[in-house]
Formats: C-alpha cells, structure tokens, sequence
C-alpha cells in the first residue's frame, strides 16, 4: 500500500471504514449535537406547523355608516351574518386611512349618504371599499368574499332584481384536499426546510476541519480524498435519515396529514434528497476558509432560497428560464413536490421518476463538485 | 468642615467613576477593535457578510416574489363549441394560467396532475354551449384544483371565478340591458394600486435577511472563541461581563446596519419600490431589531459548546422566526396561543415595521406597538444572555450544574440518618457508593 499521497484512487474499505467511525464518533460523542442532528427536523417541523391552522380566515372590516338606516343597517347584517368578516364601526375617512396605515384592518367599507334613497328608488348606490393592496393575496381573497356579500344583499333588497343565476358557474374542487387545509399542504412542504438543518452541520462539519488544520494531518495519512468524503458523506446522511422516523411521525400523528403514499417510497427518495444536500454542502464547506463563514453561506444558500424558490408558497413559473434553472439546483425544489406528491397525492415512484431523476443527477453533480473543489483545497 | 469631607467624599466618587467608566469604554473599544480586525483578516467572510446578502437580495428578487404566474393547466373540452373556446381562451388570456396541454378524458388529465405536470383542470362537459343560449339555465365548468398546494389552488379558484364572472357579465349585456343591481362596490387597492406582489415579498426577503446576518455574526463571534479555548483568556483580562457583551455586541450591530443600508438603497434603486415613510425612523427601529438578534446571537453562544451546535440552534431559532413571522402565515390567521407567542417573534413586529414605513408610509406614531414590543424583546434576550453569563463560561452545562447539586443534596441527605443510627448499613452504602470514584 504504502503512502500513495493524496490522489484519487481505489477506495480501501478498511480506510473509509475507519474515516466513517470517527466520523459518527464525532456526532456521538457530544449528545447535544446528536439530538440536534436526530430530532431537530421533527422540532422545527412542529413548531413550523402549529401556525397553520385548518379554518378558514377572516377579514378586518371597518365600516363607516354615512346613512344611518334601516337598509344600511342591514347591508352592515349581511356582512355579519357569516363568518368572514369581523367588523367593527367607524366614522370618518381619516379613521379608515389611519387604521389601515397601523395595519388594524384589511379594509375599510364606506356606506354613502342617502344610500337607502338611491336603492329604493331603484337605482345603483354605489359602496366604496378601501382595501389594504399590500398583501395581495390577502386583497384577493378580501375582494371575493366582499362582492359575493354585496350581491347575497342585492337579491335580499329589491324584488326587480332578482339573483338571476349567473350564466357560467363554476364548480370549484380542491383535489386531494376536499376541505382545503393551509396545514396539510403546508406541513409535507416543510419537509425539505427542517431537513437543512442537519445537512448544514454536514458542511460545519467539514470547515472545522480546515479551520483547526486537522484536515492537514489526515492528509498525511493514507486515507484518501475519496475515502474522506465518502466517510462524511455515510455518516451524515444516515444520522439525518433516522431523524426521518419522528419528522414522519410528527407529521402524521401530531398533525394528522393523511399519509396516502408508500413509506419505502419517501425512505428511498429521501435518501436521495441528502445526497444531493449533503453534496452542495460539501461544495459550500470547501469554498470556505472558517465555520463562520460556512454558517453565513450555508444560510444563504440553503434558508431563504428554500421558502421563496422551492415552489412552497408559489409553484415554479416554468416560462421564467433563469429561474427555472436556479429552483431545480435547490435539491429542496424536488423534493418539496416529492413530499407533497408522496404524503396527499399517493404518488408511485413511476408518477415520481422526473423529481427522483432530478435529485440524483443533482446528487452527482453536486458530489462531483465537491470532491473537485475539495481536491483543488488540498493541492 | 464635616460638610467639606463630604463634598470632597462625593466629588472624588464622582471622579471615580468618571474615570471607571472612561476604563469602561477604553476595553471596550480594544475588543471591538479586535473584532473588526478579526473580520477585515477573513476576506471571504467580510464578502459574504457585505456583498453576499446584496446578490441574494437581487437573485431572489428578481426570480421570486412576482405572485403565482403560468399555473400549467389542462383542458378537458368535450363541448367543442365556439363557446367553449371562448371559455378556454379567456382562461388562457389570465397571466395566472398557462395552457398545459388538451385531455380527452378527466381520468387522463388527472393522471398528469397526479404525477405533477399540471395544477388545474378545466372540465368543460357536453352541452355547454347550448346552456349559454338559454338564459334561464346556467353553464357550469368544472375547475380541478391540485389542493396539494393550498396557496396556488386558491390563487386557482379565485382567478377562474373571475373568468366566469366576466363572462356572465358579457353575456348578460349582450341579451339585455339588465340594471346593475341595487348595490355596486367601488374597491380601491391602497398602497398598492397595481396590486403587484414585489413589494409584499421583497420587504419579508429583506428583513429575514438582516435578521440573519446579524443573528449569525452575533452567534458565531463568542461561540469561535469558546470552541478555540480563547475565551478563557478573555476571562483573565480586566474585561468585565458587560464588557464583553457589549465590545461583541459593535461589530454585529455595524454589520446589521451597513447591510440594512445598504438593501434598502437596492429596494429603491434597482426594484424601484420608493420608501414612503422616513428612512431614519425606519433605520431607527432597525437598531433595536439588530440588538435583539444580538441578544439571541449571545445566548446562543453561551449556551452551545461548539460552533456547529451554535449553528444548529442559529438556523432552528431562524425557522421558528420566520414561522411566527407572518410571512408564511399573516399573525391574525394563527390560532390563538400561537398568536400570543408569536408577539416574542421580533421578526414579527419587525415586518409590520418595514412594511408600514416602506409601504404604507406609516409613522412612528402609528407604529408604537412593534417599535415598543420590539424594544420589550431586546432587552428581554439581552437580560437573559447576560443571566446565562453570569452562571458562569467554564465547560459546566446548566445540566451537569443540577445534577451535582442534586447529587450533593443527596449526598448530605443520606449523611444525616448515619449520624444518628451508627450501625453501619448506611455507611456500607457510601463505602459502595464511593467505589466507583
């Protein structure tokens, strides 16, 4: 054998072996970091969760009664007569722009004088509606729900107008979730995010390496780079797998999101999920000098990118080249729709091959990144 | 002359304590100092702390945050009229859709969302275009929704509700001209009359952004030294607690802020989305939002042993933050106790800061809760770091500290009845008991 240096050889079993055990011994011997690399997916993933709620939402009104009657009393019922909105009384235009300055309500609704005059006599009176236009989402929704009231109290009030049915209908479905939960199609997104976690330490792992320089004894040694990575690799991609188990438990247990799909199935594609980060983690800990540095890239890389370009909250805009091409670097883009597909949908591996397919070429570009800047390090 | 002594008493306390705390701010500086010239040694690191936060700013917002756009969605047209292409074409008009591909049967368009190629169906059944010419019926369509992601199949339903909202609306003027109905509402978008969604998102990037630069530097600077065993000699210098706290506190507080400033010049200039209320107050807040990172950052620090535990806890804190944040969820939407803990979330009011001041064009005034609540929080965590480095910084964890006064409570415990009953039994028992050690 002798000292073959540093190249790219044959792996010796008996050397990856040994890189292997002092790596889980690095995990192992602090039980801080063993609990944090185990069980900090599933607590993350629980307190990510508990915001979502499975109810619906309700809009902040405020109203301000200009005409003071009967009738626009009862436009004020109608909108109190579900639950969507909660409203509250004001008066004055200053009151509205203010409280919808401070955030206090979503909308302001301004019932004008002679309002009950003008429907009486036949005519269209017309309510302005100030609406917070920040969160557009939220705007959206608030604009729906307010002119599906106004004409419930239109077809109430006058007898000419009757509520003919409109002529396209629409019958919406919500597939498989029928009630539409925020927290059943949240939590299975949350996923790949809370899996960062131990990946990251994956690439503290390496930059402590370099920074205490005892990455250059290891060198001396016979063990090779190969070997080396490998070892790190095993290590941290099976101590994150076994956090799989109470992230799965956590979700189908603690939450009740339906589990539709094959366990097996999300073991395998998960596995394939933490090579791809543990590859792009390698690459960040070679690029590195200090864990400090690996920490403010890892977090760069891994956290914002991971809630705003995974498709979580806005599906992927495939028209958008640039942008297509950066989400499907993320290995947590696949992997979000894997989790969702596995979880509500059911799906089977041959309906999941494009997001598997994705993931392991990305393991091995990844992988082969890393072992290419690790060598460049080392040289 | 009694009175004399004690003016002179007071006067040279009073110079005591001048000169105290000029010593005070004196090792102060020399540790910040030494923090800055840590910093300015590692180029890589002061790259990704100053210009990294900028490109991912400008990345994501160039990529994300534009609102759901292009849904791929399939059509099922087994009506085949020239009113259902009507229909299909005022779908396709909508910027939220993107016409995916045409199925001949529902089973087979399900198919394709099951395997995640489309996240609507339209079903447009035979006989939809003889149900437009009766006015006394009305035409149904079907939309599918892919309710695997909630946020888009309500985008979904919303926009196609509108389609068909527009054409019954065509229609209806077309036979006759119907009144409009007793009652009309003119909606008004404030603050956002285009409805664009890039301001909502870019302001949520940009405080968690300088959330968690300023959160890693903090955590990182004491937990570095902790883990190379140079914190030790820190100890043996004259740098009392405080000292330390707040000589670690500068570079992290400059570091927020320089980044903070320097994303907002981004926003305004390069994303073009003015600042409608005043800068300075908005960098104003920022100081308090920084320091509470700062306080968590030290915390952190105190209570990890090694850098990558430090990190874990820095990247956990972070998801509970953005979590609680609103910006997943709006705060008012959550259920009840998390909307209380969610008020410990600086984050939070952080967010209601931003995007009042940048957005809403809010002043201080109307912003008295987040900016008090956000002072609250600061000086909350800072308490506590500072309790946490008063228990002490050797190696011992809180843990081992309870289980050896636990095992010395115990110890005198069994010590007491021996004293009394000499007969041996208990005494065995510690002889046993001491083996081992």
């Amino acid at each position: 054998m002798g000292r073959s240096g540093y190249n790219w050889g044959l792996m010796s079993i008996n050397r990856f072996k040994s890189i292997l055990s002092k790596e889980y011994r690095h995990i192992f011997r602090e039980p801080r970091t063993l609990w944090m690399v185990f069980l900090s997916p599933a607590f993350v993933l629980i307190a990510l969760s508990m915001v979502f709620t499975s109810g619906t939402t309700r809009v902040d009104l405020a109203v301000w009664d200009q005409d003071r009657t009967a009738l626009s009393r009862q436009f004020i019922g109608t909108l109190t007569s579900d639950d969507d909105f909660s409203v509250r009384r004001i008066s004055g235009y200053n009151d509205i722009e203010s409280s919808l300055t401070a955030r206090r309500i979503d909308a302001g609704v301004i019932i004008p004088p002679g309002f009950a005059d003008t429907v009486q006599s036949g005519s269209t009176a017309s309510i302005q509606v100030l609406l917070d236009g920040v969160d557009t989402l939220a705007a959206g929704e608030a604009t729906g729900s307010l002119l599906g009231h106004a004409s419930k109290f239109g077809a109430e009030v006058s007898q000419q107008y009757v509520l003919s049915p409109p002529s396209v209908q629409i019958r919406g479905q919500s597939a498989y979730l029928p009630e539409s939960s925020d927290r059943d199609s949240m939590v299975p997104g949350l996923i790949p995010i809370v899996f960062s976690l131990p990946v990251i330490a994956a690439a503290l792992a390496l930059a402590r390496e370099r920074e205490k320089g005892t990455l250059e004894t290891l060198v001396a040694t016979p063990v090779r780079g190969l070997e080396y990575l490998g070892g790190k690799l095993i290590a941290y991609v099976s101590a994150s797998l076994v956090g799989l188990l109470p992230v799965w438990l956590a979700a189908s247990l603690l939450f009740n999101v339906p589990f539709r799909g094959n366990f097996v199935l999300l073991v395998v594609l998960t596995t394939d999920f933490l090579m791809a980060s543990v590859g792009l983690a390698i690459v960040v800990g070679n690029i590195v000098h200090s864990q400090q540095a690996a920490t403010v890239l890892s977090l760069l890389v891994f956290f914002v990118p991971a809630f705003f370009l995974s498709g979580l909250l806005e599906p992927i805009d495939t028209t958008d080249v640039i942008g297509t091409i950066v989400s499907y670097a993320m290995p947590s883009t696949h992997f979000v729709t894997i989790c969702r597909a596995v979880f509500l949908k059911g799906a089977s591996f041959l309906e999941l091959w494009r997001p598997s397919l994705m993931l392991a070429a990305l393991s091995v570009i990844w992988l082969t990144l890393g072992a290419l800047t690790f060598r460049k390090e080392i040289a | 002359m009694k009175t004399m002594r004690k003016r002179n008493f007071a006067a040279s306390s009073m110079n005591n304590l001048t000169r105290r705390i000029v010593d005070h701010l004196h090792r102060i500086w020399g540790l910040a100092l030494k923090e800055f010239q840590q910093l300015s040694r590692d180029k890589l690191l002061l790259a990704f702390l100053i210009i990294a936060p900028l490109m991912e700013l400008l990345l994501m917002g160039a990529l994300a945050g534009g609102g759901i756009r292009n849904l791929p969605l399939a059509v099922v047209d087994q009506d085949r009229t020239r009113a259902s292409r009507d229909l299909v074409a005022k779908l396709e008009q909508r910027d939220e859709f993107r016409i995916m591909g045409y199925g001949d049967s529902v089973e087979e368009a399900r198919s394709w969302m099951q395997g995640g190629d489309v996240s609507a169906i339209a079903v447009i059944r035979p006989g939809y275009g003889a149900a437009l010419t009766d006015p006394a019926r009305s035409a149904q369509v079907q939309i599918i929704a892919d309710g695997s992601n909630q946020v888009a199949s309500t985008v979904t339903l919303a926009a196609s509700e509108d389609v068909a909202a527009e054409l019954s609306r065509d229609l209806v003027a077309s036979h006759q001209s119907a009144g409009k109905g007793p009652v009309e509402l003119r909606i008004v978008a404030r603050f956002n009359a285009a409805m664009e969604d890039q301001p909502h998102s870019i302001t949520a990037m940009l405080a968690i952004i300088v959330f968690e630069i300023a959160l890693v530097v903090a955590a990182q600077s004491i937990a570095r030294e902790r883990e190379n065993g140079t914190l030790e000699q820190l100890r043996v210098t004259p740098l009392g607690r405080l000292d330390l706290m707040i000589g670690k506190a500068l570079p992290t507080l400059v570091v927020g802020l320089v980044d903070f400033l320097l994303l907002v010049g981004l926003v305004v200039i390069w994303f073009d989305i003015p600042v409608r209320g005043s800068v300075f107050v908005l960098t104003l807040l920022t100081i308090p939002f920084v320091i509470a990172q700062i306080g968590w950052g030290t915390l952190i620090s105190l209570i990890s042993r090694t850098q990558q535990q430090a990190m874990l806890f820095v990247f956990a804190l972070a998801m509970v933050e953005v979590a609680f944040s609103g910006f997943l969820v709006p705060a008012s939407d959550m259920p009840g106790i998390m909307q209380a803990v969610s008020y410990v979330s600086s984050l939070q009011h952080y967010l209601v800061i931003v995007r009042g001041i940048a957005l809403r064009g809010a002043s201080l005034r109307t912003l008295w809760v987040p900016a008090v609540s956000l002072a609250g929080i600061s000086a909350g965590v800072l308490m506590l770091a500072w309790l946490r480095l008063r228990i002490g910084l050797d190696s011992d964890s809180l843990r081992q500290r309870l289980v050896r006064a636990w095992r010395h409570l115990g110890a005198r415990w069994s010590e007491r009845p021996s004293r009394s009953r000499p007969d041996g039994h208990s005494a065995k028992k510690r002889e046993l008991k001491r083996e081992p050690a």
